[in-house]
């Protein structure tokens, strides 16, 4: 029987836990199946239709659907009235650039276009035996519903599914596809179904991401995003602090620019559609969804937020501490409060709630996880403080209760889950960079397996949210660009947490499904004492173009575990930054690279036999020696970071194991306080983040 | 206190809802680069935030300004979207009256009942001021060129005389002594530096960061850059341009702008934080002077204006005017047998400069601010402007204002 700390997001999906995936030694379906048994069989392979096909979510989603449907022979048929602006046409550029000419004309020469007055569907359709129909017209109920009986009528059976933002299931009469900003390349759908169906399922094999939210007026993420906005214009109101002013401290707070965000998708939309969402809001749940006065004129008016160029801003503005101080509580009280009547009303897995703020409205941190890192005491005080200065927050939307369970594992696992079926541990990470939160719920899920008494662990990405593992969160570097010892504590806290996985485990497995494995991520997997990938992962060490000294042992770890006629491959992988395909990196960084299903079983394998499955390399606990001196054919050390990337190798690997966390921890630590750090990506970063 | 009625009975003044850049001398800040009229809108509403006025309350907007500035065709309801809240308005002009002009517009605004609460904001930037070009068929050159606040001050069409010439010649009206003058201007100098330094002008002033095109600091405006102390001795031995006239017994032109409110009695106590101060405007005039006299209209004016109210001048508690000439102070305590040592208490445009549109407004700012710090009383502000005119007004600080 499996147990698991908190419920695997992939389970709400139907599919299952993650250690299912490797017990069976597949994953849980199969695309080819599936397609099958939504658009038939390929003999009779029935069409998608996307009706609003030329509208900026309509047109987005034919090129992401279509690159991933076209192999399958599905017809993508675009639906949009006569005369209407190509908005399908101007995603082939975009199409070309990320797949190249001969696949982006391929994938277009499966769009069929029809014209469509409204009232009739084009007699020609019938041909294409429509299966499924993603729907992406304007936000009018009964233009939806009217639209929907026509299809029905016509096709009877056929899939419907409504990428409103507008209206719950419940009113419109359909299931709901809610898909997140920019369409082309974000892969994220709230998904309101009575229970997953195949079409979701199909999807979640095809790459994409969806999250089931339960029915209410408006979802997650326009909960998130339009209160984040509606609480940045309370706060204008208020203060008259200029909207770009108010994105610049909300990026610092928070991490998103609401107002440029809706410049960037097209202010006349973008406005109607955050008034829409919190019109409705505020009907059911009062005022504190109420749009304010600036959002109803900038929806009428459809004009930008941020001034026109020749504009540009030319009073600076700065508020002082108290004023900070004030500021936070608009924003984030307004937040808390939006947020606790989501969770008393059940909306979303705390994890999908979470994530949807980082992975589509820019959270640096995800609203649970900052609400989890307040505690209920701040959390409910800041409300409180919040009510003082806008007191009609409607006290019927705020649910304080719902923080009782901040310490129960929905709560404190929100990006780290841990699974066994007393044998066998899965640790899945569902957050794409490692930051502070996931180091904590790291050691929270090794601790949990550790008093489950399982010694086999296998660590993997979640096989849903995160898609690929970047690396470090460079965010998290911040503190230690002028505090040298941050740096440290960055480094040496996180390696301890990475070690654990090679101290306090009989077997460890680390397992790369994802399309790259980097960085800091990198770091943690080769702590495993077996890593498994899929042969067509990129993994790599992009420290060095940062430039940051990797921290979490790769300068040495990796050279204990590799034959020394392989050093030169480590060296060439830290210092040049380029990636390089698993296949390519059997034997001195991964232990095992292939296709997905026999790289999952050859995980289980190894998990659950050892040495007997596959054998261990050697890791030399002592210290290196041979190491080479001219690095002169594969980086410069005339780059300051190669050179101090360089001696962060020399030193640690020359040290034993007990030494070399502290070694590489310092170097880590110094190169970020040093100009180099400071003028780079991640002081730019910082700069343009924090320096407001 | 005398009681007389006011003339824009439902118009008030909310205590401490007003504002003013300082007043960089022309070409020494970073206000001699930008549109002053975005500067002003921007300005504005930072300057109402840290007076907890929200912006979203104001329903009209007067500007006001005398110098040509990029999209000044847009007027009021430009300034106010730069101000990030877009309102009807309108622009008034009036030379160096227009800083209380367009306050007693606003008031007029109020008391018609057409507006509720009315914004006053007038800039200038006489730095790098435009030059005009002018078809004019009857002139010889055929094309006249005119470059705003030089040609202007050096040349009144009505009469052919220079500002500077006005001076000189009141002066010699008034049978004013050089030693008075620079004496008056030396006391004045040490009245400003003694505000500056109690911190008296904070509670007027509001420092403002510019911005470059890039979002980086173009500059910092936290002075009234280019004043300096001087020294009797220094005054003394500057060469005399006209009677009277020298570089220091005259202003000089500075950027700048200031903002306050007027809304009605009913409101006051929403923008206010002293609701218990009540203030209100008693009476107003304007009259024209002989031509190149223009040192002398204020006096004129104000005696209408006394003839007006009832009022005298032992009723006024603070009396503050706009002097671009020592002159004028002269030749004002003169008609008045006033001690000019006892007016413009907490500086003056002699001293802090002539930014022309503002310039009136910053004036009635600071002389309610010494009002509220006596107590109450009458205030009566006033100055000239070009074309040999004088303004004048009177408002009323309720007693009990420095409690």
């Amino acid at each position: 029987m499996t147990k698991s700390m908190r419920q695997s997001t992939l389970d709400t999906l139907g599919l299952g836990n993650v250690i299912d995936i490797f017990k069976n030694g597949r994953l849980p379906v199969n695309a080819s199946e599936l397609v099958e048994q939504v658009f038939g069989k390929e003999s009779e392979r029935g069409a998608l239709v996307i009706s609003g096909a030329n509208g900026i979510v309509g047109a987005g989603k034919m090129m992401q659907l279509g690159s991933r449907l076209q192999p399958y022979g599905i017809p993508l048929i675009g639906l949009d009235f006569p005369g209407v602006p190509d908005g399908i046409g101007f995603q082939y550029a975009g199409l070309a650039s990320s797949f190249g000419k001969k696949q982006a004309d391929e994938i277009m020469s499966s769009v069929i276009r029809f014209n469509y007055e409204g009232t009739k569907l084009p007699s020609l359709l019938k041909k294409f035996n429509p299966k499924l129909l993603i729907e992406a017209i304007p936000e009018i109920l009964e233009i939806k519903k009217s639209h929907y009986k026509i299809f029905r009528d016509s096709f009877p059976g056929i899939e419907i599914k409504s990428v409103t933002s507008g209206f719950p299931s419940s009113e419109l009469g359909v299931d709901i596809y809610h898909p997140a900003f920019p369409h082309q390349i974000n892969k994220i759908w709230e998904v309101v179904e009575s229970k997953p169906s195949k079409i979701t399922q199909l999807f979640w094999v095809l790459g994409m991401l969806p999250i089931p939210v339960s029915d209410n007026w408006a979802f997650v993420l326009d909960v998130l995003f339009c209160g984040l906005t509606l609480s940045a214009l309370r706060y204008h109101e208020a203060t008259n602090m200029p909207f770009w002013k108010i994105d610049k401290y909300v990026r610092k707070l928070f991490g998103p620019n609401p107002f440029r965000a809706h410049d960037v998708i097209g202010a006349k939309g973008a406005n109607f559609l955050t008034w829409s969402c919190l019109h409705h809001l505020s009907m059911h749940y009062g005022k504190l969804f109420e749009p304010t006065a600036s959002l109803v004129e900038h929806k009428d008016g459809g004009q930008n937020w941020y001034p026109l160029n020749h504009l540009r801003p030319m009073v600076n503005w700065s508020v002082d501490e108290n004023e900070l101080k004030e500021f936070e509580t608009w924003i984030l009280g307004s937040l808390i409060q939006m947020t606790s009547l989501m969770l008393h009303e059940n909306r979303s897995h705390l994890t999908y709630m979470n994530s949807i703020g980082e992975l589509c409205a820019q959270f640096r941190n995800g609203i649970n996880s900052q609400i989890r890192r307040l505690g209920k005491e701040n959390s409910i005080k800041i409300v409180d403080s919040f009510h003082k200065l806008f007191p009609d927050a409607s006290p019927k939307a705020w649910h304080p209760d719902v923080f009782d369970n901040l310490n129960k594992p929905e709560w404190q696992q929100l990006y780290v889950n841990a699974e066994h079926d007393g044998k066998i541990g899965v640790i899945t990470i569902a957050r794409e960079s490692y930051n502070w939160d996931v180091n904590e719920e790291m050691n929270r899920a090794i601790d949990w397996l550790k008093a489950e008494k399982i010694e086999r662990v296998i660590l993997t990405g979640d096989f849903h949210l995160s898609t690929q593992l970047v690396g470090a969160d460079t965010n998290e570097f911040f503190p230690a660009l002028n505090i040298e010892k941050e740096g440290f504590r960055v480094s040496y806290e996180w390696s301890k947490t990475a070690r654990r996985l090679n101290n306090e485990f009989k077997t460890s497995v680390g397992f790369i499904n994802g399309k790259r494995c980097l960085g800091g991520m990198l770091e943690l997997m080769v702590h495993c004492h077996y890593l498994v990938s899929v042969d067509d992962a990129s993994l790599g060490a992009p420290e060095v173009t940062l430039p940051v000294v990797p921290g979490m042992e790769m300068c040495h770890w990796t050279f204990r575990k590799a034959k020394s006629n392989d050093w030169e491959k480590l060296l060439k992988l830290l210092l040049t930054g380029k990636s390089v395909k698993a296949s390519e990196t059997i034997g001195w960084l991964t232990d095992y690279a292939g296709p997905m299903d026999k790289a999952i079983q050859i995980t289980y394998d190894i998990a659950t036999n050892d040495e007997k499955a596959l054998p261990k390399r050697i890791f030399n606990e002592g210290k290196l020696s041979g190491l080479p001196t001219d690095i002169s054919g594969i980086a410069s050390q005339s780059n300051p970071a190669v050179k101090a990337i360089f001696d962060c190798i020399i030193n640690s690997c020359t040290s034993d194991l007990n030494e070399a966390i502290t070694i590489q921890s310092k170097h880590s630590g110094a190169f970020m306080t040093t100009k180099y750090c400071q003028y780079g990506f991640i002081g730019g970063e910082y700069t343009k983040t924090m320096v407001v | 206190m005398k009681k007389v009625e006011s003339i824009y009975p439902n118009a008030r003044i909310p205590y401490g809802t007003w504002g003013s850049s300082y007043f960089p001398a022309w070409q020494m800040s970073a206000l001699a680069e930008v549109n002053i009229g975005q500067f002003a809108g921007e300005a504005m509403s930072k300057i109402m935030s840290k007076r907890k006025v929200q912006m979203k309350n104001l329903d009209y907007l007067v500007t006001g300004s005398t110098i040509p500035w990029h999209w000044k065709f847009w007027t009021s309801p430009f300034v106010s979207s730069c101000a990030g809240f877009r309102l009807p308005g309108y622009h008034v002009e009036q030379a160096c009256a227009t800083g209380l002009k367009a306050i007693l517009l606003a008031a007029a605004e109020v008391q018609s009942g057409s507006s509720d609460t009315v914004g006053v904001l007038t800039f200038d930037r006489t730095s790098d001021s435009p030059v005009g070009v002018f078809p004019e068929r009857r002139s010889y050159e055929r094309t006249i060129a005119l470059s705003d606040v030089w040609d202007n001050f050096g040349f009144d069409p009505a009469t052919g005389k220079a500002m500077l010439t006005t001076a000189g010649l009141a002066a010699r009206k008034y049978k004013i002594d050089r030693k008075e003058v620079d004496e008056l201007t030396f006391y004045r100098y040490e009245q400003y530096f003694n505000s500056l330094e109690s911190g008296f002008l904070n509670r007027v002033l509001v420092p403002m960061e510019v911005l470059n095109l890039q979002g980086k600091v173009l500059g910092t405006i936290d002075s009234d850059a280019g004043v300096r102390k001087i020294t009797l001795d220094g005054l003394r031995a500057m060469r005399e341009l006209d009677s009277c006239v020298t570089s220091g017994t005259q202003t000089h032109a500075s950027d700048g702008m200031a903002t306050m409110l007027v809304t009605s009695k009913d409101k006051v106590k929403e923008f206010t934080p002293r609701p218990d101060i009540d203030i209100q405007i008693i009476g107003r005039a304007e009259v024209r002077t002989l031509p190149s006299l223009m040192p002398e209209a204020p006096v004129l004016t104000i005696k209408k204006l006394l003839n007006q109210t009832g009022l005298t001048m032992d009723d006024i508690a603070v009396v503050k005017n706009h002097n671009p000439f020592a002159v004028n102070d002269a030749i004002f305590a003169k008609e008045f047998n006033y001690d000019w040592h006892k007016m413009n208490n907490t500086g003056c445009p002699l001293v802090w400069g002539h930014p022309q549109g503002p310039t009136l407004t910053r004036v009635s700012m600071e002389a309610l601010e010494e009002a509220v710090d006596l107590g109450g009383g009458y205030v009566l502000i006033f100055g000239c402007a070009a074309g040999d005119v004088g303004i004048a007004a009177i408002y009323k600080v309720s007693e009990g204002g420095k409690n």
